[in-house]
């Protein structure tokens, strides 16, 4: 045997094995999750109906379910996130389960407060509730306004405190330099390997962490507006920190995906995912880059410098590199001829990164000012992030999901799977044949816009598209049930071997 | 430009859908060390993408809608948003009726709002979006546009800003 074959024969059969109340919490967590998940695709289909004439809502209705759609996805979502890379450092390392199953009470009562002032109470200034919006001439109750600011500041100190758990939790083990792998650019190559998924962990959980405390400090300044409505504030400012932490929290969901990529899919490939120089430039550039990126959705404000635009596109150019030619050549080399059984793991895995390089350069092309003049609040932007969301970032949680259930409904979820990618591209062509027609994003009806090929484009491709997310919907269910139908209880589960290159050591 | 985009978009999928289904064809062979000609694949790609990234930021620049704000004569409109209304109004004409602009003469549409954050669209009688910029409270952003085809235009909000957002509609003509 060859001294790699050797290395990896050893590293596949070292073998890791979670904490069953580790398991159990992940699991608890992740049907939550994916159940409001369901619930909220349902909230999208509506929108989508409604704005195809299939169904009617006010404008009211409409514009609260919209936001209640935008901010359960973006909290459910990164929820997911955390959850994932919690989970994955929890298997090696000492890791409080407190902590989780603390947040997780935060944040089912964030969701139950932001439901009250959305459904309930007609809160609807849009997730992103840019300044100052939910304050001048709403048309929803004040209490709203404050039920909401506090729901989402719940959220966020129980993301904070998952995500401090994760770092803690690593930099005890492995210290500030090495858990970022700066050990890694000097001229020797480390005497102690790094798990890939500790860097990419790190990672995550640091620039979620920079977004949640931008998302803490703006909803703090909205809590003060709506407490003493005479003070003024940048609106400018205020849409900057706004999408710091927006954009920021859903692009880290997404890398918190890749996190368990690179940490499970080595088990299923038996080829270890080790950590280099490259790697580690690689993600540390990433963090770098989701930091800056955020100055893309703040193009078609002209007064912002234009040296902070041009520094957009470049952040948000940069960061195509490091995720296709490290991550997305890595899942290649992980999977090309090495003798894979294909589950529904695996397979899901393969799929996302698929869907996250489509919406990725879709994202780019947005990205990219001379186009971004034409596409900014067009249907071509919901149409890039539920790609790489809806047939990416879901179909790894779903992926995860299964393999911590050691599921066998093989079949079952195969069926689901598909439905969920027939259904998921469906949807998303429609929000980007919408964006092609210059169909605007956010509006309750198409109907009465004076150009008749914007409405009616509007109009037909929201059915259409509503339609497409239906057997989404149901593709999304099937996997889900084929998960918890299949799944195997951790008492008769066999040793499930971990390459000791990809999880912690 | 927006044709560019969709015919770019769909080659790039349709070539990402190809690799991954080749990808997962291969996977099944089991050969030791098999996946060494994917890093070598890797570096060419690498230098393509570093390239491509270089040609569309030298292409991309100069097509940035900011150059209005050092620009020469134009004929200059006030754009003023209040929920859920747009108020243009050329400089210089007090008059009270319909806006009528110049036809292959740069407009300057200096735009901002009384409240919220709204966005001004125009849009042309096909349908097309031209030009946006956001109207933000506290301050003024420039969008230089030169209307070749005389015709009838029209403005949508295309920032949300409550719930008569959609009917935020307004037109003016160009001849």
């Amino acid at each position: 045997m060859s001294t790699t074959s050797a290395m990896q024969e050893q590293a596949w059969t070292a073998g890791a094995r979670p904490d069953p109340r580790v398991r159990k919490a992940a699991i608890v967590w992740m049907v939550t999750l994916l159940t409001a998940f369901a619930a909220m695709v349902v909230l999208g289909i509506t929108m989508r109906l409604a704005q195809g004439a299939a169904i009617n809502l006010s404008p009211n209705t409409f514009y609260a379910v919209m936001t209640m759609h935008g901010l359960g996805m973006a909290g459910a979502l990164f929820s997911a996130g955390i959850v994932v890379i919690w989970y994955l450092i929890a298997i090696r390392l000492r890791s409080s389960l407190a902590v989780m199953w603390v947040s997780y009470v935060l944040v089912l009562l964030g969701v139950i407060g932001l439901l009250v002032a959305t459904l309930w109470g007609g809160f609807g200034a849009g997730w992103f509730a840019l300044y100052p919006l939910p304050f001048v001439n709403p048309t929803w109750a004040s209490w709203t306004i404050g039920t909401t600011i506090v729901s989402l500041m719940i959220m966020g100190v129980a993301w904070l405190a998952m995500q401090l758990e994760v770092l803690r939790a690593i930099a005890s083990e492995y210290g500030l330099k090495r858990m970022f792998g700066w050990d890694y650019l000097g001229k020797e190559t480390p005497a102690e390997p790094l798990p890939a998924g500790i860097l990419i962990a790190s990672v995550c959980a640091t620039a979620g962490v920079l977004g949640t405390i931008t998302g803490a400090a703006t909803f703090m300044i909205y809590l003060f507006k709506w407490l003493v409505p005479a003070t003024q504030f940048d609106a400018l400012l205020l849409k900057n920190t706004m999408f710091m932490f927006g954009h920021t929290i859903v692009n880290v969901a997404m890398y918190c995906g890749l996190c368990a990529v690179y940490v499970l899919l080595p088990q299923y490939t038996r080829r270890p995912w080790k950590v280099n120089r490259l790697l580690v430039i690689a993600w540390n550039a990433t963090l770098v880059f989701i930091l800056f990126a955020y100055f893309h959705h703040l193009y078609m404000d002209f007064a912002q410098p234009e040296a902070i635009q041009i520094l957009g596109q470049v952040a948000s150019y940069g960061s195509a590199l490091p995720a296709t030619a490290v991550t997305i050549f890595g899942v290649g080399s992980q999977l090309y001829r090495s003798g894979i059984r294909w589950t529904l793991t695996p397979f899901s895995f393969l799929a996302a990164v698929t869907g996250w390089a489509i919406g990725g350069f879709a994202a780019l092309l947005d990205a990219t000012i001379a186009f971004n003049r034409v596409f900014h609040n067009t249907l071509w932007v919901p149409g890039h992030f539920h790609t790489y969301f809806l047939v990416g970032f879901v179909l790894i949680v779903f992926g995860f999901v299964h393999h911590i259930l050691d599921s066998r409904a093989e079949r079952m979820a195969g069926v689901g799977i598909a439905t969920m990618l027939v259904g998921g591209y469906g949807f998303v062509l429609m929000f980007y044949l919408g964006g092609l027609h210059s169909v605007p994003r956010r509006f309750a009806s198409y109907q009465m816009i004076p150009l008749p090929s914007v409405a009616e484009a509007g109009t037909r491709y929201a059915l259409y598209g509503g339609l497409f997310a239906s057997l989404f919907l149901v593709g999304a269910i099937t996997l889900l049930l084929a998960g918890l139908v299949g799944r195997r209880r951790a008492a008769t589960r066999a040793a499930t071997p971990v390459p000791e290159a990809s999880v912690g050591e | 430009m927006i044709q560019v985009v969709g015919y770019l978009a769909l080659g790039a999928a349709i070539a990402i859908a190809a690799i991954a289904a080749f990808v997962w064809a291969r996977a099944r062979q089991a050969v030791p060390d098999g996946n060494a000609p994917v890093y070598r694949v890797r570096k060419y790609y690498a230098a393509a993408l570093v390239v491509a990234m270089v040609g569309a930021f030298a292409w991309s620049l100069p097509l940035t809608p900011y150059d209005a704000l050092a620009s020469g004569p134009a004929v200059r409109v006030d754009v003023v948003g209040t929920m859920w209304s747009w108020k243009l109004k050329k400089d210089g004409d007090d008059s009270a009726g319909p806006l009528v602009l110049p036809v292959g003469t740069p407009i300057d549409f200096d735009v901002t709002s009384t409240d919220v954050t709204h966005a001004f669209g125009v849009y042309d009688e096909d349908g097309q979006l031209l030009g946006q910029t956001q109207a933000m409270p506290g301050y003024t952003n420039r969008l230089r546009l030169v209307f070749d085809e005389p015709g009838r235009f029209h403005v949508l909000c295309l920032e949300f800003c409550g719930v008569v957002h959609h009917l935020m509609l307004t037109e003016f003509t160009v001849r």
